[in-house]
């Protein structure tokens, strides 16, 4: 009898071991960490801002289109690792147009961030946000920091951690999808 | 007649709670300042890129962020609620410090406080028990008195009654201290009385002569036990003992220099006051606190993006001490950022002047090193001169977040110099 008990408590033991390796197996990488936010389904903050070059930008309330918000610093690593990643995006859906990019600088010296930019071959605005009011109004605390906004200007998700095309593109559907 | 005295417990939980009424601040009716607002807020919000560090304690960039968010709102007019409500919509309930009272978070507060009850009712529960095991009745007290002294040498049986005595004796003494109460010193009484007759009993039929005299009277107006008594040596009736006076004055002393001391204290460490405020709300500076003060403030200022406010403290510190490398070195660099904004030669000379000045107040500093570094680099395309800089400002130790800011600059410098770059410095 107690030999039958010990086998079936061992045999409760793997089927849990197995089940708790084959949920962590199929989670998303940790480095991509989508993350709750008060934000997320609510209205995005308003974007108004500078950009590098000093004129004035303004996102409409809402944009008709996907637009991907990415806090950033040239000094961060998994900033530079995400960057190849975000200009891909941009190339990718600027063709289709039903996304776009945005950048906020976040705890960076702007000529730091703007070289970073140069290199990396960036095309889309930049926001210099020289007293903080875009990264208080969305709630940030790391970088790299990357909301995603859908067209009817509700936040679709809040990620903290560099993110690949795959994520962003991942993100865009299941919002097309809650939205459809 | 009997008097009952208050425990000496009750008396220290009466200073104590008189002690944090006046420390908690509740009865100050002075109106408190926005400045005081601000401060009471921040310290119940979390630093958002911190681990367990208020916005009012730390200096990242999210809690300079949002220390000037609450001071704007606040400037509009916004209740502490509407504050707090309008953070926790930006980042969550979690940038609270303080969990609400409400859903699973009420747990927070209900645990500790069950714990305590439990834990009071337990402590009671121990001490009632032990209270009535020592109060067990004198019949019961003398069966159990046989049971033990069955087979008992003379010498025992003389030391059980010494002990009797002596409890007897210990029961008068504190009852006239107070430290007994009457029902209980009675109760007492009776049984070790009874316990102390049996015994004679005892001792006599096993040839044991006890001696059995009458008791002295305790003075208070007690009933007077029946039967045999020992012949213990009690104090004159209606005379308190002066050891028991003496005794008294020196608990009455002890507990008003602890409570005095602890009001103090909560006064001190407990009352929510701005830097360098005494407990009476006077603020009573050392000059050297005044300074202090004043170069929070102007840093205050220059993350505000308030360079004009900032200068002027600057220049109020050097006008009270010439020698403040830290005013030096700060006014130093707003000078230079002010003087290549307005592309002034004269102002960007005079900055350079000051940040020698405060290297040479202060070599080890790493602040004064940077800034320099930076002026020769950007102003006199001195990309030798900056490294030196640099590298005392690398040896200084620099606060991480500092270095990874200044990376870039670094980077460059060593560059253009051709000095290869320290490990210490972040990576491209």
């Amino acid at each position: 009898m107690g030999r039958y008990k010990a086998r079936w408590i061992g045999i409760a033991v793997l089927i849990i071991g197995a089940g708790l390796i084959a949920v962590l197996a199929t989670r998303p990488s940790a480095t991509v960490a989508e993350v709750q936010s008060p934000l997320v389904g609510h209205t995005a903050p308003v974007i108004t801002g500078t950009t590098f070059d000093g004129s004035a930008f303004s996102l409409p309330t809402a944009p008709g289109h996907f637009v991907v918000l990415n806090f950033f610093a040239s000094w961060c690593a998994p900033c530079q690792q995400e960057g190849q990643d975000l200009v891909a995006f941009q190339f990718e859906h600027q063709q289709s147009g039903d996304a776009s990019m945005v950048s906020v600088v976040f705890g960076d010296t702007l000529s730091a961030a703007r070289t970073y930019q140069t290199m990396l071959g960036v095309r889309w605005p930049t926001l210099t946000d020289a007293n903080g009011k875009l990264t208080l109004a969305y709630g940030v605390s790391a970088r790299p920091t990357t909301f995603v906004i859908a067209p009817d200007g509700r936040v679709a998700a809040y990620i903290v951690g560099a993110v690949t095309v795959k994520d962003l593109d991942r993100v865009m559907s299941a919002a097309k999808a809650t939205h459809a | 007649m009997s008097t009952r005295r208050f425990p000496i417990w009750i008396v220290l939980g009466a200073v104590l709670v008189v002690a944090l009424v006046i420390g908690s601040g509740v009865l100050d009716t002075t109106p408190v300042t926005a400045a005081q607002r601000a401060v009471a807020i921040e310290t119940g919000i979390k630093c958002p890129s911190c681990e367990d560090l208020s916005v009012a304690n730390s200096s990242a960039q999210t809690a300079v962020l949002v220390r000037n968010t609450v001071r704007q709102l606040i400037g509009e007019g916004k209740s502490d609620q509407q504050i707090q409500a309008y953070l926790v919509s930006r980042y969550g309930s979690a940038i609270v410090l303080v969990p609400p009272a409400s859903g699973w978070s009420l747990l927070v507060w209900v645990l500790p406080l069950g714990g305590g009850v439990l834990a009071i009712a337990g402590l009671t529960t121990v001490l009632v028990r032990k209270r009535m095991n020592e109060l067990v009745e004198p019949a019961d007290a003398a069966r159990a008195d046989a049971t033990l002294d069955a087979g008992a040498s003379s010498d025992q049986l003389d030391a059980r009654r010494q002990f009797l005595e002596q409890s007897l004796a210990d029961a008068f003494a504190e009852h006239r201290a107070g430290d007994l109460s009457d029902q209980d010193y009675q109760a007492l009484r009776k049984r070790d009385t009874a316990r102390l007759a049996a015994l004679d009993v005892r001792m006599v039929a096993t040839g044991n002569v006890g001696v059995a005299a009458p008791v002295a009277g305790t003075g208070d107006g007690a009933a007077e036990p029946e039967g045999p008594v020992p012949t213990i040596m009690l104090s004159p009736s209606g005379v308190r003992p002066k050891r028991n006076r003496r005794q008294r004055l020196l608990i009455s002393g002890a507990v008003g220099a602890f409570g005095t001391a602890l009001v103090l204290l909560v006064a001190l460490f407990a009352a929510n006051r701005l830097p360098g405020q005494t407990p009476s709300g006077n603020a009573t500076l050392s000059q050297q606190a005044q300074i202090q003060q004043m170069l929070a403030q102007a840093a205050t200022l220059e993350n505000d993006h308030q360079p004009g406010g900032a200068a002027q403290l600057y220049q109020k510190v050097l006008g009270e001490n010439p020698q403040n490398e830290v005013a030096m070195a700060q006014l130093g660099w707003l000078e230079y950022q002010t003087g290549v904004q307005g592309k002034s030669a004269s102002l960007i000379n005079d900055a350079k002047a000051k940040l020698n000045q405060a290297v040479q107040l202060n070599p080890g500093d790493y602040a004064p090193r940077l800034y320099l570094g930076t002026v020769l680099l950007d102003q006199d395309n001195n990309a030798s001169g900056a490294v030196a800089q640099y590298q005392a400002f690398l040896a200084a130790n620099p606060p991480a977040a500092l270095l990874h800011q200044a990376a870039s600059l670094l980077r460059q410098a060593y560059t253009q110099a051709g000095v290869p770059l320290p490990s210490e410095v972040p990576a491209d």
